[in-house]
């Protein structure tokens, strides 16, 4: 299968927006879609904002095949996601407040209005090794069937989207949400207006 | 199932028998409501091979979980039945307040089997009578006298369900008209309620609850997916500002606006009919189904004619299609079809084929040129009385075509004529005609919203990679959207991470995303089952080579072509079929679906 050139520039595109914007480090990080029932996922040590055609791998979607030799370490994950969830686009971050917040609360409440009106809350899983492809293949797809993203603990960030645009709309997003809510937590003033209170996230 | 009353009323018009007869949960549990209810009570009852026009054909309307409830744009329902135009299975929508009524009559859905012997209407009063009444003196009326009359003789609280003159007449392209002017528009069920000899549907009063696991979870949902719909723009200003038709300067501007039978993407004089022009010149009011916060409906008045509409695909069919752009004609024409019962899309692309055909020189009618408004409203009452040339068309555009040996100039796909964007300009928008259940329809997997309008984000019309797979997804979605029931327009704000909640507060049941697109999988591929059944076949999931082999040759979207074969292998396997279109057998198991 031949990777289109308009696919790779998306590739691109968003690979280099996550690094310019320190959600991931040179070579961290990976991203995928799926297409015609198979994924297409970043090459394992990659320059993630650097992407050339021959950094994208095609791997099978349901079974292991020989590209796991050079698809990114968390092709497992992937796969898991598009098995398990509705994505069409999966990126993993290592977004800095995110994981900060993460180790230190529960879940991470949206408190600024594009968070809550679109997002509400970031939740929060526990998985024994945070950094490797066996645990989180296992706990990520659960978030991800009613959540557009999840925070492994002290690891960073999986998000699905329709595209991958969307994906990165949701890694962007949360990281803004919770750098506010660190700022907040910062000052340690009480909110004058907590509107994720008022709206009772909770129940999300 | 908690949000249902379990059960239908199955109506006998052969014995003019009613019986209550309850829905086992574990159909729920696989189907819901709505449209995969009927999918598969359809299967299940239908013989193989039945003329859709047969008394033993049925028609079966059902509503969902959110039929009723407080969840934001519940007043949508489905039909499902065997369609005269493709013969393969059809499902269709309409909103309004009907299925709620009949609801509260203590009903999710009602079963039509058999015929009268003379033309009758049916009644269902809440509580009190189900029983069918005569109605020869109704037979020949148009619909806004036929809903005026009912309202006469059952009083002014009723919703009703009815057809024109020309479901009366069994054309092809015949609609249920609901309430006089919203639709079960298309696939020409009208035939069929006309071939039962059934002019009416009415409901009126009912008090039955609909028990809720959790009220106050569902209201805390619904607050919130409320303010979603208050700010999204398409859902808050868009859609009740302009309708479906503020679309037409959108799809234009992109080369992809269908003119003279898909001859052309692109035209100027588009904007004298579109949603800016209709909204200064004809609204009058606008008005929205049950529950419905967004309100797209609008009341209009053209030269010495009112009514609703004309909708985005209704204003296209009637106007640029024919090369005609004179917006009270296109207008007061649509009238026309919701009074006579005609689906307008079916009308216009009919109309639209005949007149290639003239231009070719092969039906000699020197009237049938484009842009010749003259004719239009006299030829869409020809149409549904059968009259001259109006008999022809009223076959719909494949039949019509084929009679001139020129198929080639049916913009249809297993039957159905297109809708109004030329596929060539959105290919994966233009895989989605082809593989459609019931033919040639743009709802059933809305490509549109990732293609034109970017949402949740844009991805590129003409590239082909990723398209197979999102418009599975999005076939899967809407069939469980049509089976919870909920309009399509809220998914512009909400989607099944909404509905999933939702369906846990009114259920107890621990619904998610994964689980309701499970069932959507579960419905097309029943529906699937159901055309192979039928016959129908990978034969059937083409373009017209129009779009195969002719590039558009103006426009944004100059030069483009479908590359249909390619993408719909890869469709095949995303689905789980083989590479002739046919469910594997471990897919069925999977589903729980009975092998052919």
């Amino acid at each position: 299968m031949i990777v289109e050139e308009s696919i790779y520039n998306i590739f691109k595109k968003v690979g280099k927006h996550l690094v310019r914007h320190g959600y991931n480090t040179s070579h961290s990080g990976n991203i995928s879609i799926r297409s015609g029932g198979k994924i297409i996922i970043k090459r394992r040590a990659a320059m993630l904002g650097d992407l050339q055609l021959e950094d994208l791998v095609v791997s099978n979607l349901k079974e292991e095949d020989s590209s796991s030799l050079i698809a990114s370490t968390e092709l497992g994950v992937h796969r898991a996601i598009y098995l398990e969830t509705d994505a069409m686009a999966v990126i993993h971050a290592h977004n800095p407040y995110c994981v900060a917040l993460s180790l230190i609360e529960d879940e991470i409440t949206c408190i600024d209005a594009e968070g809550f009106a679109l997002y509400k809350k970031i939740p929060i899983i526990d998985v024994e090794i945070p950094a490797g492809a066996y645990y989180t293949s296992i706990e990520v797809p659960k978030m991800l069937k009613n959540y557009p993203f999840v925070v492994v603990r002290g690891h960073g960030l999986f998000a699905k989207g329709m595209t991958l645009e969307d994906a990165l709309q949701y890694v962007t997003g949360a990281e803004q949400s919770a750098y506010i809510r660190y700022l907040t937590l910062m000052t340690g003033k009480p909110l004058k207006r907590d509107f994720s209170k008022e709206k009772d996230f909770s129940i999300w | 199932m908690k949000g249902l009353n379990n059960k239908i009323l199955e109506v006998d018009l052969n014995h003019d028998k009613f019986n209550e007869v309850p829905v086992p949960e574990e159909i729920l549990l696989d189907y819901i409501g709505g449209r995969g209810l009927g999918v598969k009570l359809l299967s299940d009852k239908l013989p193989v091979n039945l003329n859709p026009l047969d008394p033993k054909n049925l028609l079966i309307f059902a509503t969902g979980p959110f039929g009723g409830t407080i969840v934001p744009t519940n007043g949508r329902f489905s039909l499902v039945t065997k369609s005269p135009l493709t013969n393969g299975i059809f499902y269709s929508n309409s909103g309004g307040s009907f299925s709620v009524v009949m609801k509260r009559c203590g009903y999710d859905g009602i079963l039509i089997q058999g015929a009268l012997k003379e033309p009758g209407y049916l009644l269902i009063e809440g509580g009190k009578e189900i029983v069918i009444k005569e109605a020869s003196r109704l037979w020949g009326c148009d619909t806004e006298k036929t809903f005026e009359e009912l309202k006469k003789l059952e009083g002014n609280r009723i919703n009703s369900l009815m057809i024109g003159p020309a479901g009366e007449n069994l054309i092809k392209i015949a609609a249920i008209m609901n309430d006089a002017a919203r639709a079960f528009g298309r696939g020409g069920v009208g035939a069929v309620m006309g071939s039962k000899n059934l002019k009416a549907i009415v409901v009126k009063g009912g008090d039955t609850k609909i028990d809720i696991d959790n009220l106050d979870l569902l209201k805390k949902y619904v607050k919130v997916a409320q303010d979603k719909i208050k700010v999204v723009p398409i859902t808050r200003s868009s859609l009740p500002l302009f309708g479906t038709s503020a679309l037409v300067n959108v799809i234009n501007i992109l080369g992809m606006f269908p003119i003279n039978n898909f001859q052309k993407g692109f035209d100027e004089r588009a904007t004298q009919v579109s949603g800016e022009e209709i909204n200064k010149k004809l609204t009058q009011e606008h008005e929205g189904c049950y529950a419905c916060p967004i309100r797209c409906g609008r009341l209009t008045r053209a030269g010495d004619m009112k009514g609703k509409g004309p909708e985005y695909e209704s204003v296209w069919a009637l106007g640029p299609n024919l090369g005609i752009y004179d917006l009270i004609t296109v207008t007061q024409a649509n009238y026309l079809c919701n009074k006579y019962g005609i689906d307008t899309i079916s009308c216009g692309g009919s109309i639209a084929c005949a007149m290639e055909l003239q231009e070719m020189g092969l039906l000699k009618d020197s009237s049938l040129q484009f842009g010749n408004s003259n004719i239009l409203k006299e030829l869409v009452k020809k149409i549904a009385l059968k009259e001259d040339i109006g008999a022809q068309i009223s076959e719909g555009s494949r039949l019509l075509s084929k009679s001139y040996n020129s198929e080639e100039v049916a913009m249809q796909v297993k039957g159905l004529e297109l809708p109004a964007y030329d596929p060539r300009g959105a290919i994966g928008h233009a895989l989605g005609y082809a593989t459609s259940n019931r033919g040639g329809c743009h709802l059933t997997g809305y490509m549109a919203s990732l293609e034109i309008f970017a949402a949740p984000k844009k991805i590129d019309r003409f590239t082909m990679a990723g398209k197979p797979d999102l418009l599975v997804l999005k076939q899967n979605q809407k069939a469980i959207e049509d089976s919870l029931v909920i309009c399509a327009f809220a998914g512009w704000a909400l989607g099944l991470d909404y509905y999933a909640r939702f369906m846990k507060a009114i259920t107890g049941i621990d619904y998610d995303v994964v689980k309701l697109l499970e069932i959507g999988e579960r419905i097309y591929n029943l529906e699937r089952i159901f055309n192979i059944k039928e016959g129908l076949s990978k034969k059937d999931d083409i373009l017209p080579p129009r779009f195969i082999s002719e590039p558009l040759k103006e426009g944004v979207s100059k030069g483009h072509v479908v590359p249909l074969e390619k993408m719909l292998e890869q469709y095949y396997y995303v689905r789980g079929w083989d590479i002739n279109g046919f469910p594997e057998p471990e897919l069925l198991k999977k589903l729980g679906i009975k092998h052919i």
